[in-house]
């Protein structure tokens, strides 16, 4: 369920090459292909906005709100929020904080004997991550450079658990972190012990005294409010200082394609240590598209703009009429 | 139908019925099992030992039984959560970590129990650590010196806790025995008959999914703003549409006058209770007297007079007084051989018409007494013949005082969804002001069919009155 980096990479550099109008390096390709894949999930929210004040029929596949919703889908997380010390003020999981959008290479030794479970090392730097750090990322694992099927394996903590006994001895189990960061709050659920889960209403700093003061609003444990300030939520009425979850979009880790140099100093693929675009499979085509129309600027070639601009303007008509 | 199968019952029978949620233990000896319970009704937990104070808060009790036959609460005494004991001939001086040499090894003695003397029950500390098998030394925490060859308990001082319908058992329950929560006779009488009603909190999620979203005529809407919409409408469904389920049994003391309930908007009836157990209502002193608001002392000239702190001062109601002493029966024209009568046509003995009374005062021929709210202390005042009667207080409250209240009979849930729905239509920018008429319209039929319902009007009743009238009634 990604777009193949390769796949992009390699199209864009066709159509960039015909014709002899230039090219782009990896470097490029991997700035300029983050920031397509940006633009692309920026437009979901408002979009979804848009179609929500739509009628939609009651079909399958031609429903936009739940195509769109497919595509956000991919984003969707759920984490827990974290009491500052024991108080009613609570921080988001994944909050980014500046170097966690390292891209992470942890590799385990290479395996010894058939087991189904094997812990995640270093990244031969001395790079390890925590439990939580696992739990809260996109895991990759690779045997001996081959992409291993999500459905093979899970993750906990920092343990890799195949579902089962993984092909012969003596490969090497590679693992690729990438931190997940936040992007947009959803809901806030509150839970603790076996009672019932309550949805928490944010409220703004304006509301809150009006309610804090109402006695039919006041909020309680089964009617919980909270503000959003400062990447922070604080939580009434106070004496919760537990249970709460929270679901929130997550950025779209950026793609990166990576290479090894081959005799020729070419670049050659090498997909262990490279990045899928995390977009839905039906956004290659305006991936590719957007991808050009910066190549266009990086190669200044007015006609490979104005194609792309034009080609993406129809898309959005086509999605939007 | 004993188990709940995906319908709106969750309880099993022997949840609703007898109160109580049974479990199997682990297959090994351990403590700290956890047993969740799922009764409808929220546990509440104070404490595990009948010997504290908020014991007597708790709404259960825990049971244990080998055979689920035989049960036995489980208090720190219990003997799954206590062992017995007894030091050597050696003083154990305060200290910790101390080494509390026993007699006898005794595998049973655990981490966190507390030290106490078998006697007295005087507390020495706690165990820091289970005892090792074969061991004799249990390292403690010695708060209090134990005397040479004394008989010592270890109890677990809280032998289980509950938080969140978690159900904590410190105590080392046996292998693959049995556990029961027993609700108490309280809270079981408030759980029976619930069926009958839906949580305010249901009514505002059902709400929330079935009337709010894009597509509908509310595509959004604060939760707060539907919980406001829904407390009110309950408000106000409990003073003309709910039945009035609040009443209390009281006897009125030689003051004449019992406080207003704490939960109390307005009164149903009043109505004493004879030797059979039958209603006789009290009717209101409206017109008859008043209790004042305010008795100001006047001076001389009339004028009210202030006290240091610049405030009127207050007097006793000379009315009240009078009409605490005064004889009812004077009042509601049963036979008096008296001159003074108020508000009856009586003519009295001496003008030669014994028992005789013309033009009788409906309104104030009754003999069951009268009562008066006294509006500035909170009070209901009774008319002196009711004194040390037994009486009974039918109210109706807002339905928001406590949390139990929050709930509405499934007969007048339609009506406040159609309540919600409105008060929000009504209130929302930009909505067609015929879409609001057909919403208050609605509201008003639910409600009226609501009324109807909760009126209780049953065939057979009406029926059955009507069978000394001369009616026939086919049904």
């Amino acid at each position: 369920m990604a777009i193949n980096v390769n796949t992009v990479y390699q199209t864009v550099l066709l159509i960039l090459n015909k014709e002899q109008r230039g090219y782009m390096t990896p470097v490029e390709f991997n700035k300029i292909g983050a920031q397509a894949q940006s633009e692309i999930f920026g437009t979901y929210f408002e979009s979804l906005n848009q179609q929500l004040r739509v009628p939609q029929p009651n079909a399958d596949y031609a429903d936009r709100v739940v195509n769109l919703d497919e595509k956000i889908s991919i984003f969707k997380e759920i984490g827990n929020a974290t009491s500052i010390s024991s108080s009613n003020v609570f921080t988001l999981p994944q909050q980014f904080s500046g170097t966690s959008s390292v891209l992470n290479m942890v590799t385990a030794p290479t395996q010894t004997a058939a087991q189904t479970q094997y812990v995640m090392g270093n990244n031969g730097s001395g790079v390890t991550i925590s439990a939580d750090q696992a739990n809260n990322g996109v895991i990759q694992v690779f045997q001996n450079g081959i992409l291993v099927a999500d459905s093979l394996y899970s993750v906990s903590g920092k343990n890799i658990n195949y579902y089962s006994n993984p092909t012969t001895v003596g490969q090497t189990i590679l693992v690729n972190y990438y931190p997940k960061e936040f992007y947009r709050l959803g809901q806030v659920l509150y839970q603790v012990g076996a009672l019932s889960t309550e949805e928490l209403q944010r409220v703004d700093r304006g509301e809150l005294y009006h309610l804090l003061s109402s006695n039919l609003t006041k909020p309680t444990t089964t009617n919980p409010i909270y503000t959003y300030e400062n990447n922070q939520i604080t939580v009434y009425p106070t004496s919760i200082n537990g249970g709460v979850s929270v679901s929130y979009i997550r950025k779209p880790i950026p793609p990166v394609w990576n290479f090894n140099t081959g005799g020729s100093n070419q670049y050659l693929y090498e997909a262990s240590k490279s990045f899928d675009f995390e977009l839905h499979p039906s956004e290659q085509v305006e991936l590719i598209t957007r991808i050009l129309l910066y190549a266009g600027v990086v190669v200044k070639n007015p006609e490979v703009i104005q194609v792309a601009a034009s080609q993406i303007q129809q898309e959005n008509i086509n999605q939007k009429s | 139908m004993p188990i709940p199968n995906g319908g709106l019952i969750t309880e099993t029978n022997r949840q609703y019925y007898a109160g109580a949620q049974q479990f199997n233990t682990a297959a090994t000896a351990s403590v700290g099992q956890t047993f969740t319970s799922t009764f409808d009704t929220n546990l509440a937990f104070s404490g595990s030992d009948p010997a504290s104070v908020g014991y007597n808060q708790n709404n259960f009790k825990i049971f244990t039984s080998p055979d689920a036959n035989t049960w036995t609460e489980l208090v720190p005494t219990s003997v799954i959560s206590s062992t017995t004991g007894k030091n050597t001939a050696a003083i154990v001086n305060v200290g910790n970590p101390v080494a509390l040499p026993l007699t006898v090894t005794n595998p049973d003695v655990l981490k966190d129990m507390t030290v106490v003397n078998a006697s007295t029950g005087a507390v020495y500390g706690t165990v820091l650590v289970d005892l090792p098998i074969g061991n004799t030394n249990v390292s403690c925490n010695i708060t209090t010196q134990i005397p040479a060859s004394t008989d010592l308990r270890f109890q677990f001082a809280s032998p289980w806790t509950e938080a969140n319908n978690i159900v904590t058992v410190n105590a080392k329950l046996p292998a693959s025995t049995y556990l029961k929560i027993q609700m108490n006779d309280d809270a079981l009488g408030d759980m029976h008959g619930s069926y009958e009603y839906t949580r305010l909190d249901d009514i505002i999620n059902n709400f929330l999914i079935a009337y709010v979203g894009p597509g509908k005529l509310i595509p959004s809407v604060k939760r707060t703003d539907v919980i406001f919409h829904a407390k009110r409408g309950l408000q106000e469904f409990s003073y003309d549409t709910l039945k009035s389920v609040k009443s209390q049994e009281l006897t009125i003391p030689e003051n004449l006058s019992l406080i207003i309930p704490q939960d109390y908007v307005n009164y149903v009836r009043l109505s004493f209770v004879d030797n059979m157990g039958v209603q006789h209502t009290i009717f209101p002193a409206n017109e008859l007297t008043l209790r004042p608001y305010a008795t100001p002392a006047q001076d001389n000239d009339g004028v009210p007079t202030q006290d240091s702190a610049n405030s009127n001062l207050e007097t006793t109601s000379q009315i009240t007084k009078k009409w605490d002493n005064n004889n009812p029966r004077k009042i509601s024209g049963a036979y008096l051989n008296d001159y003074s009568i108020a508000d009856v046509y009586w003519t009295s003995y001496y003008d030669g018409a014994l028992g005789q009374r013309y033009g009788l005062n409906p309104e104030t021929s009754q003999r069951n007494g009268w009562f008066i709210i006294d509006d500035r202390k909170g009070l209901f005042a009774f008319s002196s013949n009711l004194k040390e009667k037994l009486i009974i207080l039918e109210y109706i409250s807002d339905g928001n005082a406590y949390d139990l209240d929050a709930r509405i009979p499934k007969m007048a849930e339609e009506a406040l969804y159609a309540h919600i729905l409105y008060s929000i239509l009504s209130t929302s920018v930009g909505v067609q002001e015929y879409i609001v008429q057909r919403f208050k319209r609605e509201r008003s039929a639910k409600l009226r069919n609501a009324k109807i319902r909760l009126s209780n009007l049953k065939l057979d009743q009406i029926v059955q009155v009507m069978r000394n009238k001369s009616k026939w009634i086919k049904y």
